[in-house]
């Protein structure tokens, strides 16, 4: 269970560290897989998913291969994992360990206490997202490349409004309930399935990581603004999903 | 509402079907130590947890310092202190982070008061908390309830888990702030503890007030109340009309002990009664005027405590 300021901070920080040794990696492959592109498509022709994903990133050249590395590969998928560990423990952490009603009998209210948790472990899953955005333009410049920082920007917040919806889910349901562990592993295993859906090409339709796919972002480094038609539900859920955990830790009692 | 004073009206909670406390009124006036007695699940806990809004009551009314709860309770919580039953600590933080964790919102000074007293009572607050052992625990928990400067605190099994040297040095603490007058409600099973401390007994079990009367009133009770012990095995059904007389105000049998609460002091009339009640053997044991707390709600309300 993560707590206090120090502790969102470490976990934040890690992921920031992990992120960005994988972006750092990718970007720093960028000339062999633009050498090997041709060999590439030919290994992932036999997988239509595999073939269009790369096809995609040929497509897109430096911008794609950054888009489909960054966020679609690293943000979408451990940032999945950050967020559900982040807030898996939120509040059922503090009922499965005992300690709930010493957390709640200081004289704080109950908002302030679930807001704080809340939006402390909200900055520790987004905030390692647009830091290692941020690092971009420097990396690709090793390799002789450039990307637009404001587009990096646009979909670091797509990639965070994607995250804030499956943190507040796993948040939500870590304010009803008491077992963490059984919230992380059923919430993992549903995004591992998700992301296994996105590969099969019959039903890749059906998966969420459809809306942060590489298509999706260079529409938005292509049109140069955010796709509202995603981000703007994605805002509307979170706040939704906020608001019911907040209705369902009111009614919590130790 | 005075402040210092702590009053509910028709308080009433229950977990799903269980009702965990039928409705209650109760008073309680500012300054003193007050006892809320009870064997395990009576409903201390519980209306302790309804006072300080950890527990949303079902229906009823709640003023704690003067003031009535509304919301979660928030601002009774910043009037009162309250130390839970339950003690479950975060064994990652050492004593003074968890001091200052537990202390939040209440101030520096209480902070470093609470650190004094944790100090003085031995706590070694540089370890870290899951080093600690159930009593050491209990006595950080008591610091940081005995820090704020505030004028009602509620203390649940405060004393639970010390040696009689440690809960003897708690029992001080607190009647010294009692003195100073803080409203202070202490809950506990174990009934001999509050003998010394408390001058008010709230004696509850099942979620339902059996008793609330002062300590002076108790003490005079015990001093009328009689135990008499009968060898294994004998019908003591007759046990009421063969020792009934003048100076009996009620009668009780358990087992084979009959509890006989005088109607006055003077046991003469009982023991006149015992030694020619021909129904009944001779008893093997008899003790009058030195029953402790514990026995007494035993014999009084056929209710065990610890």
């Amino acid at each position: 269970m993560i707590r206090g300021l120090r502790g969102y901070a470490l976990y934040g920080f890690g992921f920031f560290v992990v992120l960005e040794m994988m972006l750092a990696a990718a970007i720093y492959w960028w000339p062999n897989f633009m050498e090997n592109i041709g060999g590439i498509k030919a290994l992932a022709a036999p997988v239509p998913m595999l073939k269009e994903l790369v096809d995609q990133v040929d497509k897109g050249g430096v911008a794609g291969y950054v888009v489909g590395q960054h966020f679609f590969k690293g943000c979408s998928t451990l940032g999945t994992a950050a967020a559900i560990l982040f807030a898996s423990g939120a509040v059922a952490g503090e009922a499965h360990r005992g300690t709930m009603e010493l957390w709640l009998a200081r004289p704080v209210s109950r908002l302030r206490l679930l807001t704080e948790r809340y939006v402390l472990g909200l900055l520790a899953v987004a905030l390692p997202v647009f830091a290692t955005s941020l690092t971009v333009p420097w990396l690709l410049e090793l390799v002789d490349q450039t990307m637009e920082l404001p587009d990096l920007l646009r979909c670091s917040v797509h990639m965070s409004a994607f995250l804030a919806v499956v943190y507040s889910i796993a948040f939500l349901w870590s304010s009803l309930g008491s077992e963490p562990l059984r919230i992380s592993f059923v919430m993992l295993f549903a995004s591992i399935l998700t992301f296994a859906i996105y590969l099969v090409e019959t039903i890749t339709n059906y998966s969420l990581y459809r809306i942060v796919d590489i298509k999706v972002f260079m529409e938005i480094v292509m049109e140069n603004q955010l796709d509202w038609r995603y981000v703007a539900p994605m805002l509307a859920l979170t706040g939704v999903l906020y608001v019911l955990s907040f209705k369902a830790f009111a009614k919590r009692v130790p | 509402m005075d402040p210092g004073s702590i009053s509910v009206r028709a308080l009433t909670h229950s977990f799903g079907d269980k009702v965990a406390l039928h409705p209650l009124d109760l008073d309680i006036s500012p300054g003193g130590v007050i006892g809320l007695l009870g064997p395990n699940g009576s409903g201390k806990s519980t209306f302790m947890r309804l006072l300080v809004g950890l527990v949303p009551a079902r229906a009823g009314e709640i003023h704690v310092d003067g003031l009535r709860q509304s919301g979660d309770g928030l601002e009774i919580r910043q009037r009162t202190t309250y130390a839970p039953g339950e003690l479950h600590l975060y064994g990652e933080l050492n004593g003074k982070d968890h001091l200052a964790f537990l202390l939040r919102g209440r101030g520096r000074a209480a902070v470093k008061r609470a650190e004094a007293t944790a100090t003085d009572m031995g706590l070694p607050l540089d370890k870290r908390v899951r080093g600690y052992s159930h009593g050491m625990k209990r006595q950080l928990v008591f610091a940081a309830a005995l820090a704020p400067d505030v004028r009602v605190r509620i203390l649940d099994e405060i004393s639970e888990g010390l040696d009689p040297a440690k809960r003897s040095e708690v029992l001080d603490r607190i009647e010294a702030d009692a003195a100073s007058g803080t409203t202070v409600l202490l809950s506990s099973h174990h009934l001999g503890e509050v003998d010394r401390s408390c001058e008010r007994l709230i004696f509850i079990n099942a979620g339902k007030l059996i008793a609330d009367e002062t300590a002076a009133s108790v003490s005079e009770r015990a001093a009328r109340l009689v135990r008499v012990t009968y060898p294994e095995g004998t019908d003591l059904g007759g046990a009421e009309k063969a020792l009934g007389g003048d100076w009996l105000e009620s009668l009780r049998v358990d087992g084979s002990d009959v509890h006989v609460l005088l109607s006055s002091d003077d046991p003469r009339g009982l023991l006149r009664a015992i030694s020619s009640a021909d129904a009944l053997p001779a008893p093997i044991g008899l003790e009058h005027g030195k029953l402790s707390l514990r026995e007494l709600y035993r014999s009084l309300y056929g209710v065990e405590g610890t």
